[in-house]
């Protein structure tokens, strides 16, 4: 399962979009127009009865300040602590029995760039109307109980120290923390900045932050345009208008030329086996260069066992059960990142044998035969990119909240068919430079 | 992808909860918006490999599995974990297909594939646009006759398996923790192995060891041929008798019962591995469902009560434990229905800051108390049922994991016909059923517990020696 997570997070990378790669009427992206100006979207898939919901809203992590790392996170997990309703409030258990009562489901989270909402129902109204009802509450009413709040700190208080004692985790902090230099990713939630948060800067972010202006409704399933309009409608009105002025955050910066000393960092830790993380900025999902890099880092080490990672690392030489690379494109930021796991006493030849990969990878570009390989799988497997509501949402979400035309879909494999070898080693070259590259490794010195 | 990812204890059961949850059913929750049983067809070929093909029209895509009755219960001592290598050599290459190149093809074709070794099983699958049926399926019969590979490709893959085991089991606190609680719980059961086997048996594997294995078992009277999708099913049966047709049948090994000696006794056990949270894990020794006796009603009174304890965000060990008595930071319980070996029932909980594990173990035995003594309220149960409904309308969703659930419950002798009469079944459960079940299955000769006790990670590597004495 492991590598199928590392498949995920390229599949982050993928979720682009889709077409109808074998003369399938693609269903299509509907933008419902909104009474404040703003949009929703709506896939109406009508053979399940059923619908899923989602709710990105301008509120990642990224916002945090200096010394609250994890208050964008806290203030998305008590969305379902406890809600004002109906004049007055159903605390955490009646909200959660309310839900589970319809066989219904609402989680709350937040990542880097958005917090996200998602919910899922049955269609038929004597289930869904109600479940619409605790989601716009959930998103837009939210108590904040002190207790409560003070209770999850101490959980995810827990969460962060036993995280430090595992080598993924202190892998991935660190290796933000490189990447990211001034930019608000870089930083984590530590013990002292989760302390530091307080019932009112909850629903001061959540005032702030949670508002119209910031928010996009996706909606899949067993709903029709004008249901999708008045179901939207529901979720942005009960939202404020508008708010303060957010103050801009700092441009994500391309990661700088550094000595090699610089770029290797050594943490050691009592493991078995040494993690290792490498990579640098990389582009936005607006990018030109967006289905380049997507074919490229097929070949690369996003194409599962047939990439060139997992020949080198795993086929030939045997030093890795998971070995990968993919781009993570955002709307404002952007990342490269490659990994593997492997036995502290190889760390130093495997890590020779991902950066040589990468470096020569970056210098010629794939084979004739690479690229044609990347591009069949690419087009031919395009209809297992949406042959389910969830991954039709998935797709949903990032194409709204990239901000990418609603035509995406249509394209999408006449791009990646127009993808030559020489846009790809141009783009690799333009976006990846092995000495910008950071390299973390977390594991017991051999 | 090809990853081949193991089953391993946690991920198994958690599909193995959600095939539950997701099991067909026919109480109308929407009129006739599904009607699965239709959909499914059986066939039998005359070498005995069995098909089933479930139709589900809403993209033009289709997953093919086929699914071996071997997995790590089917395994010797000394030689543990060869059900889950063996599966790693299954892409190395057959007769007429070189190795890597079925991973190739497969891409080739757009294709998606893994394969999964668990208890009771090995798996193999790929998801194709349903036009490149042919052409998958082509390349899964060849490697169930015709697998071939060096020895020196066993050696480099068997480093590979050596490194998913550090990876997911020697540096992982909670497996290991499993790992211990399985080994403890069974004493002659071949439950007590770990699927990925033990890390002394893969160093000492070779390669005959992992052909014997394949000779044994991969056979199409041991197999069950899964195909879901946007298909049609006379189309699919041609396919299958084109491709796994003329492969013989063979004569299966011997199956030792092996049955797990009944404990008289609680058994404790206790892991020093590095970590923050104590942890605890208790575990009963309960029955899982008979596929011949499917009207027993315990098993699925213990599935009942797997979701009052754990079943969603308000369900009993999180409330109690969680948030209204603050000493854990997570709980989880855990049952299997469907298996082919011993069960138990599992409860897991990490202690929150100051707590102990014996906190823990009075929490638990408290929570079940309640039950014991005043039942649940007719509320738990409507809620359960109306979760259990709605994942019938949810499963649809993903034509894998309804191919998931056929094959998964096929393997341990549950036909996929039956899974609509255990839904049925389950929804009939009421309050003193689950009290009966508890104070029959729940008495401490019956128990294993298991204990974390957290050392610190030194961020500095110090010598081991050093650092044991240290602390003590």
């Amino acid at each position: 399962m492991q590598r199928n997570h590392h498949l995920i997070k390229g599949l982050i990378v993928l979720i682009a979009t889709f077409i109808a790669a074998h003369a399938q009427a693609v269903l299509p992206i509907q933008a419902i127009p909104l009474s404040n100006g703003t949009k929703a979207y709506l896939i109406q898939t009508n053979a399940i009865p059923m619908v899923d919901i989602e709710i990105s809203i301008d509120a990642g992590s990224r916002y945090d300040p200096k010394d609250q790392s994890g208050l964008a996170s806290l203030t998305a997990a008590l969305l379902t602590r406890g809600i004002q309703w109906q004049g007055g409030f159903l605390n955490e258990a009646q909200q959660a029995d309310a839900i589970a009562e319809l066989g219904a489901s609402i989680s709350a989270s937040a990542s880097g760039e958005r917090a996200i909402v998602r919910a899922r129902s049955l269609s038929k109204p004597d289930i869904f109307d109600p479940l619409l009802q605790l989601l716009v509450a959930s998103v837009s009413k939210p108590i904040f109980d002190a207790s409560i709040l003070m209770r999850e700190k101490q959980r995810v208080s827990a969460a962060i120290q036993e995280g430090d004692t595992k080598p993924e985790v202190v892998l991935q902090k660190r290796f933000r923390q490189e990447v990211f230099g001034n930019y608000p990713l870089a930083r984590s939630p530590n013990i002292e900045s989760i302390a530091a948060i307080k019932e009112g800067d909850l629903k001061r972010f959540h005032q702030n932050f949670y508002r119209q202006d910031r928010v996009i409704v996706n909606i899949v399933g067993n709903v029709d345009p004008a249901r999708a309009k008045q179901i939207a409608e529901q979720i942005i009105t009960a939202l404020p208008a508008k708010g303060p002025v957010i103050p801009a955050l700092p441009s994500l910066e391309r990661s700088p030329i550094e000595p090699e000393s610089k770029r290797l960092i050594r943490i050691p830790f009592q493991t078995q086996q040494t993690h290792i993380a490498m990579g640098m900025t990389a582009i936005t999902r607006d990018n030109p260069d967006y289905f380049p890099l997507l074919v490229g880092n097929y070949v690369l080490g996003g194409g599962g066992f047939v990439s060139r990672l997992v020949g080198e690392v795993r086929d030939k030489r045997g030093f890795a059960y998971s070995v990968f690379s993919y781009f993570q494109p955002g709307r404002d930021t952007g990342t490269f990142e490659a990994g593997l796991q492997t036995r502290n006493d190889q760390a130093d030849q495997a890590l020779n044998v991902l950066q040589e990969t990468i470096a020569r990878f970056i210098e010629d570009g794939p084979s004739d035969a690479e690229l044609a390989a990347a591009k069949a799988n690419l087009i031919n497997g395009y209809p297992l990119r949406l042959d389910s509501n969830r991954k039709l949402l998935d797709n949903l979400s990032a194409i709204t909240w990239n901000q990418l035309p609603l035509n995406t879909l249509d394209v999408w494999t006449q791009q990646v068919a127009a993808v030559k070898k020489d846009d790809v080693r141009n783009a690799f070259k333009r976006h990846l430079d092995m000495r910008r590259m950071i390299s973390v490794l977390v594991g017991g010195t051999p | 992808m090809i990853a081949k990812f193991q089953f391993s204890n946690p991920i198994l059961r958690a599909i193995r909860s959600a095939l539950i949850a997701l099991a067909a059913i026919c109480l109308p929750v929407s009129g006739n918006a599904f009607a699965t049983q239709s959909d499914t067809h059986e066939y039998q070929l005359k070498n005995g490999l069995r098909l089933i093909v479930r139709q589900d029209h809403r993209a033009p895509t289709v997953v093919h599995m086929v699914w071996y009755r071997a997995g790590s219960m089917d395994e010797v001592n000394g030689k543990t974990g060869v059900a889950h290598v063996l599966e790693h050599m299954m892409f190395k290459g057959t007769k007429t297909v070189k190795s890597g190149e079925f991973s190739r093809m497969v891409a080739a074709v757009g294709g998606r594939e893994n394969a999964f070794t668990a208890r009771d099983f090995t798996g193999y699958f790929q998801q194709i646009e349903k036009s490149k049926l042919a052409e998958v399926m082509r390349l899964e019969a060849d490697r169930m006759a015709n697998l071939q590979f060096s020895d020196e490709e066993f050696g480099r893959e068997l480093q590979v398996v050596m490194e998913e085991r550090r990876l997911r089991t020697e540096d992982n606190p909670s497996s290991l923790m499993r790992e211990l609680l399985m080994a403890t719980a069974f004493m002659s059961s071949p439950y007590r192995h770990p699927i990925i086997g033990w890390m002394n048996d893969l160093q000492n594997m070779q390669p005959a060891d992992a052909r014997q294995w394949y000779r044994d078992w991969y056979a199409p009277n041991n197999a069950v041929v899964v195909v879901a999708g946007d298909v049609n099913p006379l189309a699919v049966k041609a396919l299958v008798e084109k491709y796994y047709g003329p492969i013989s049948a063979k004569k299966l090994p011997e199956r030792k019962p092996q049955l797990e000696p009944e404990q008289k006794g609680e058994k404790r056990a206790v892991l020093k591995a590095p970590a923050e949270s104590p942890q605890i894990m208790m575990a009963w020794k309960v029955p899982k469902l008979d596929p011949k006796k499917m009207d027993e009603v315990d098993p699925y009174a213990l599935l009942v009560l797997s979701a009052v304890l754990s079943g969603h965000d308000n369900s009993r060990l999180n409330r109690e434990l969680v948030r209204n008595q603050r000493l854990a930071n997570s709980t989880g319980a855990s049952y299997e229905l469907i298996s082919r070996g011993p069960e138990l029932f599992v409860i897991g909980a990490t202690a929150a800051k100051g707590q102990t594990v014996q906190d823990l173990e009075r929490g638990i035995m408290k929570t079940l108390g309640d039950i014991a003594n005043q039942g649940v309220t007719e509320s738990e149960l409507k809620r359960i049922k109306a979760q259990l409904l709605a994942s019938q309308v949810y499963k649809r969703d993903s034509i894998f994991a309804q191919a998931m659930e056929i094959g998964s419950s096929e393997m341990a002798n549950v036909s996929w016909r039956d899974l609509d009469r255990i839904i049925e079944r389950i929804q009939l459960i009421q309050s003193d059923q689950i009290q009966r079940a508890i104070n029959t299955y729940f008495v401490s000769d019956g128990l294993t517990i298991v204990t974390l006790d957290p050392q610190p990670r030194s961020m500095l590597a110090k010598p081991r020696g050093m650092s044991g004495s240290l602390r003590h």
